[in-house]
């Protein structure tokens, strides 16, 4: 497996290519800008990770791109966005699969979990899908931590905080699982 | 597959005589504005908001997103015709042509199996209507947009264009300037409406655009189920369909509107439906689109009073040359509300779906619940489908789920049931038909009866 870290996005944006055959996986955190990612060779197997953790008035606008352009490979993006205070998370995926790219799969989440009142959330997974033979789903869910779980956990001893900050560990821990 | 099979004829294509009495020329003035509204004899502040809207529509853009709409000429367009003078309140009164048209689509036997009320209309004018004793008893108002306006003046002045304003959108705008026809509906405090009002459109005449407007309110506590069907004629040069609908769904009322689309296949048809949602009420859009040339509409639901629910459930069908952009929109500005939206979506021989949605929870909506699932079948490599579903969320006291999904027919299912001794083509049909089974089930059988057999006609022979 061939990892890649993305530290920053220069100008707005970025392209990777992945045009030999292989398993990739891309990761990257906070990060603003347009992320395009090229498939262009079939066996190609790219897993892409981004974690968000959004604080005071920290505004991020990312933009990731799935062009499949070649039969036979899977993209799979996990986006995960933890908010805070007044910060703002404005998100766009396309998801594309061009009429030779048959036999692709692509998957597109995002999940978001708002602590705050007054953060916001943006989340636009798009799909445009034109050839047949594939197989594509996206999902986005946002929303505020499991009442129930944050009630047991307090039963069990737990201060709110500490309720909390557990539950948003167990939800980031699904990106940072992924990475190995 | 024979090669008859696969060329689809639409099955209400034809068309009869026109009997206009008054046509009015192609192309829109502000001289025709007021003739319109001086011949439906209507009250100053109507031939204002027309002529304000006429200002709006001229000088609002093109849109600029979803499908190609370059191809309407607003020029070619005849705006107004009226088929009679006023609406015929019984049957035999009616033009032979006329009744012939509706003997082909069946209005009759549909009256028959326990309608409400039948409203059809023909050539942009209301010319039959039947409401049964029953609905005039428990005072529920049931007529044309035009008698609407006719006999309740104020009622109409209140509420109308006031979801929808002039300013909304270039469509939006251009109804409410040529506006001609629809439903009129209001349902007094706590009553409920058992059968379904049904209204039965129709274009006729070539080149005729049809604008109608609908208003529905439903008072407190009340119940109605509103039906439209479209059918209409085929023609050779492109037809315009600009309606507005506009629901006031008051505390506690729940209204259900269903609409069965078979515009013919050079129809652009550019819908406007909105409504607004009091305390504890619900709205609920059941919307199947299969004809047209062109089709952009995403009913709204403006949840505005505590405990308010909106739900979209939408078929959408798109074949060659065609392009079904539909969608939803769900705007939650109150504490509690919930909404869900459900769409299907099957595209083949080039065919173009797609899915735009839009779901705003607001700052005050605390406590909201959404659920979107968009669901899509390519069946052939020629075709495409889109999803575009946009989320704002301003409060994190929310569940927002989104999920959608895009797929062809299982092979393992038609290899399954051709195995059994089923043909392809009814596998298919098969098969697609219980992809919108879950929406299907939601509306009258004699619609869902004639669904499947549409369906089942593009799927023969659609596939290999």
């Amino acid at each position: 497996m061939k990892k890649i870290v993305i530290k920053n996005i220069l100008n707005q944006e970025k392209k990777l290519i992945f045009d030999k055959p292989g398993d990739y996986l891309v990761f990257f955190e906070n990060l603003s800008g347009n992320l395009i990612f090229d498939i262009k060779s079939s066996g190609v197997n790219l897993k892409i990770l981004g974690l968000y953790i959004g604080r005071k008035n920290q505004v991020f606008k990312i933009n990731t791109f799935q062009n499949h352009y070649q039969p036979s490979s899977t993209s799979n993006l996990l986006i995960k966005g933890v908010f805070y205070d007044q910060s703002r998370f404005y998100y766009q995926g396309l998801i594309r699969i061009e009429k030779d790219a048959q036999k692709s799969h692509a998957y597109q989440k995002n999940q978001n979990l708002l602590l705050s009142d007054e953060a916001f959330v943006f989340s636009e997974p798009k799909l445009e899908i034109l050839a047949n033979d594939v197989f594509c789903t996206h999902g986005s869910t946002t929303g505020r931590l499991n009442q129930e779980q944050i009630f047991y956990l307090q039963s069990r001893g737990l201060t709110k905080k500490q309720a909390e900050k557990l539950l948003v560990d167990g939800f980031i821990n699904e990106v940072k699982e992924n990475l190995g | 597959m024979s090669s008859k099979k696969l060329n689809f004829q639409y099955r209400y294509g034809f068309s009869v005589p026109e009997v206009s009495i008054f046509k009015a020329k192609k192309g829109l003035s502000k001289k025709l504005i007021k003739k319109i509204s001086q011949l439906k004899n209507e009250p100053s502040w109507m031939t204002e908001l027309r002529l304000k809207a006429y200002q709006v529509f001229i000088n609002k853009p093109m849109p600029t997103w979803g499908a190609d709409l370059s191809k309407i000429n607003f020029d070619e367009i005849i705006y107004y015709l009226k088929s009679t003078d006023k609406p015929k309140s019984s049957w035999e009164e009616l033009p032979e042509e006329i009744k012939e048209t509706y003997d082909k689509i069946g209005v009759p036997e549909a009256e028959k199996k326990f309608l409400a009320g039948v409203s059809a209309q023909f050539e942009s004018e209301v010319v039959y209507k039947s409401i049964q004793k029953q609905l005039q008893k428990q005072g529920v108002v049931f007529l044309d947009m035009d008698s609407g306006l006719r006999e309740y003046p104020e009622l109409v002045k209140e509420y109308f264009s006031k979801i929808v304003s002039i300013y909304d959108n270039k469509f939006a705008a251009l109804n409410s300037a040529v506006w001609s026809g629809g439903s009129f509906v209001y349902v007094p405090k706590g009553v409920k409406v058992t059968l379904p009002l049904q209204a039965y459109f129709r274009i006729n005449a070539q080149n005729f655009g049809q604008f109608e407007r609908t208003l529905i309110i439903a008072d407190e506590g009340s119940y109605v189920h509103y039906i439209e069907g479209c059918t209409a004629p085929i023609y050779t040069t492109s037809s315009l369909h600009a309606a507005v609908v506009e629901i006031f769904v008051k505390k506690k009322a729940r209204v259900r509107y269903t609409t069965v689309q078979n515009w013919s296949k050079n129809v652009f048809n550019l819908v406007t439906k909105r409504s607004r949602v009091e305390e504890e009420g619900v709205m609920e859009w059941v919307d199947c689109n299969l004809g047209s040339q062109v089709t952009m509409k995403y009913p709204s639901c403006i949840l505005a009073g505590e405990g308010a629910r909106g739900e979209v459930l939408s078929i959408a069908y798109a074949s060659s040359d065609q392009v079904q952009d539909a969608g939803a929109k769900m705007i939650h500005l109150a504490r509690n509300t919930s909404s869900r939206i459900i769409s299907k979506s099957i595209s083949s021989r080039g065919g173009r779906t797609s899915y735009r949605g839009l779901v705003h929870v607001g700052k005050n909506a605390y406590n909201s619940s959404v659920y979107v699932s968009c669901d899509a079948l390519i069946l052939d490599e020629k075709s495409r489908s889109d999803t575009y579903p946009t989320m704002k969320i301003e409060n994190n006291q929310v569940d927002v789920q989104h999920e959608a999904t895009v797929e062809k027919l299982g092979e393992e299912k038609i290899l399954y049931l051709q195995s059994r001794g089923i043909k392809k083509s009814d596998a298919e049909g098969l098969l697609v038909n219980g992809f919108i089974e879950p929406i299907t089930k939601e509306i009258p059988l004699e619609y869902t009866v004639e669904l499947n057999r549409l369906i089942n006609l593009e799927m023969s022979g659609s596939v290999g």
